[in-house]
């Protein structure tokens, strides 16, 4: 094939960005803002409204939550693995990436099953007589926050896991001839170096949380509703472009936040590096 | 402290870690063999009650036909794009590669209800909701860039100097490609196709703004936990839960193989 034959091969991809991700993201940006005339109506109510506010900030603080337990629940499992022959790191993984391509709907129903009235944990604490009658645990924030850190550690995990293997680990034993301490070395050598994967973990984790809509609807009560099920909401009632109003806010919002962890991240690194910890 | 080795207590906390990862997905089969009207563990008897009602249940087979068929026409679609998308990248200059790779995976940043809302409002002016062709391409769109990521990892492998060597022999460019470069690709191909099978089967808000006639697989399960949870529910969790530990592992192997038979 000639080198210029690349551009034929990629038109098929192009077409189906186009047809099924820009053209439907120019439409819901026209479906916003005229419905039939231009309007900022749409804008207006979401801005005005204490509910909306609130479910947005809500948003942003559940990913945010759900983005650090991951990281710090996460790294070590990461650091773990690492440390193994090659051969068991391959079977370790599976650990990890079998429950990652899994059902987001199943993964939810099995914390219906385990947090339930009836359920596992009720049954277990009852069993042992920690409790007399069975405690609520589902449609609660606390269910919301569990199930969302399971289903998205994984990726944290791996994109960690990731980072670290580039990682030179004959540094950390340099750093170890020349006196460092195991503790000093993982501190000032190891973790400095990982530090960049693990921010681009915990921004995507953070992504993926934003647009979660499954979990909080089935296991959380009113009081966890978040953007994409207020987004269904509006669908069901066909407020087509109240809907289109909130998709805007909730990819700016992704994309705004982003930018700020991304900084953020940037310069937390920068300071561990300089300080040493 | 030895660095290089792991301690006992990040050894527990690896285990703890991993237990809360999988045990709550792998508590759902012995639910799903109980006889009970209600989700309850552990299960007073075994049967499979569940599972004979799921396959018996005409709605229950009808979603998982129309899902599988979806996904099997999206998997068809975005494999043989990502693939050639993947192999675009690998021919382009080397200053346009980064550029183009980004645009190929763009959709893994963009929230599935975004584009959801976007092909539901775009598809309705168009008169194309309902349609399994506009779902499965819109699944194909999502899943596109997982095939482009998993077949570039192995097309970086293959050493480009054997289809050269192919073409300066005589074989056309098609021909060269086909004897030199697509071979070894097939592992990490197949890999590439089962994870987009899944990403469409699996995909519930794209399905439930766009049909209203049909319904896939995820929207009956979703419609059946909404509205109060039978324990079909839990059978076809299983079957679920069963299948796809099967198929990625099956994917994992090919995708792991395709690595390490090419790498010099």
């Amino acid at each position: 094939m000639s080198a210029r034959s690349y551009l034929w091969l990629f038109l098929p991809a192009l077409a189906l960005l186009l047809l099924f991700i820009l053209a439907p993201a120019a439409d819901l940006l026209r479906a916003s803002m005229f419905d039939p005339d231009f309007t900022t109506e749409h804008f207006a109510r979401l801005v005005t409204r204490g509910v909306y506010i609130d479910v947005m900030l809500r948003t942003i603080r559940v990913s945010l939550i759900v983005a650090v337990c991951c990281t710090i629940i996460g790294y070590p499992i990461a650091y773990f693995i690492n440390l193994q022959p090659r051969s068991r790191q391959t079977i370790l993984l599976f650990l990890i990436l079998i429950p990652m391509w899994m059902s987001i709907l199943i993964r939810t129903f099995a914390w219906i099953v385990v947090l339930g009235r009836d359920g596992l944990l009720n049954e277990a604490l009852a069993a042992v007589g920690l409790i007399d009658e069975p405690v609520r645990m589902l449609f609660t924030s606390g269910a919301v926050l569990a199930a969302m850190v399971q289903i998205l550690l994984p990726i944290q995990i791996l994109t960690c896991y990731a980072a670290m293997t580039e990682i030179d680990f004959d540094l950390i034993r340099a750093a170890r001839v020349l006196g460092a301490k195991p503790r000093q070395a993982l501190m000032r050598v190891f973790l400095p170096l990982s530090l960049d994967g693990t921010i681009t973990g915990l921004v995507i984790v953070f992504m993926l949380s934003m647009g979660f809509f499954i979990t909080p609807a089935l296991l959380g009560g009113r009081q966890d509703t978040m953007i994409a099920n207020l987004i269904e909401f509006q669908v069901q009632r066909l407020n087509w472009s109240f809907a289109a109003a909130l998709g805007l806010v909730l990819l700016l919002l992704t994309i705004v936040m982003i930018v700020l962890l991304r900084g953020l991240g940037r310069m937390a690194a920068r300071r561990i590096l300089k300080a040493g910890l | 402290m030895n660095l290089m080795k792991a301690s006992l207590g990040l050894r527990i906390y690896f285990w703890v870690v991993v237990a809360y990862m999988i045990f709550p997905v792998l508590i759902v089969i012995p639910v799903s063999f109980s006889s009970s009207e209600f989700l309850r563990f552990p299960p007073q008897d075994i049967s499979a009650r569940w599972y004979m009602a799921y396959f018996n249940d005409p709605v229950w087979i009808s979603a998982t036909v129309t899902s599988f068929r979806v996904a099997v026409l999206s998997t068809l679609i975005s494999t043989t794009v990502g693939t050639m998308a993947a192999l675009a990248i690998s021919r382009a200059p080397h200053r346009s590669q980064t550029p183009l790779t980004y645009a190929a995976t763009v959709p893994i940043l963009i929230p599935h209800i975004f584009i959801a809302l976007g092909v539901l409002i775009l598809a309705l002016r168009l008169g194309l909701t309902d349609s399994e062709i506009t779902l499965a391409l819109a699944h194909a769109a999502v899943a596109m860039p997982f095939v482009v990521l998993i077949t570039s990892a192995a097309i970086r492998q293959i050493d480009p100097t054997i289809e050269r060597a192919a073409r300066v022999l005589g074989a056309d460019p098609f021909r060269a490609f086909r004897v030199a470069t697509l071979p070894p690709l097939i592992p990490a191909i197949v890999a590439a196709a089962i994870f987009a099978f899944f990403v469409s089967f699996d995909e519930l808000i794209i399905a439930q703004f766009l049909m209203k006639g049909s319904e896939t697989l995820p929207m009956r399960i979703w419609a059946d936990l909404r509205l109060d949870i039978s324990p079909v529910v839990a059978a076809v969790s299983g079957l679920l839960i069963v299948v796809t530990t099967l198929a990625m592992m099956i994917a994992e192997i090919l995708r792991r193989r395709t690595v390490r038979t090419l790498a010099p």
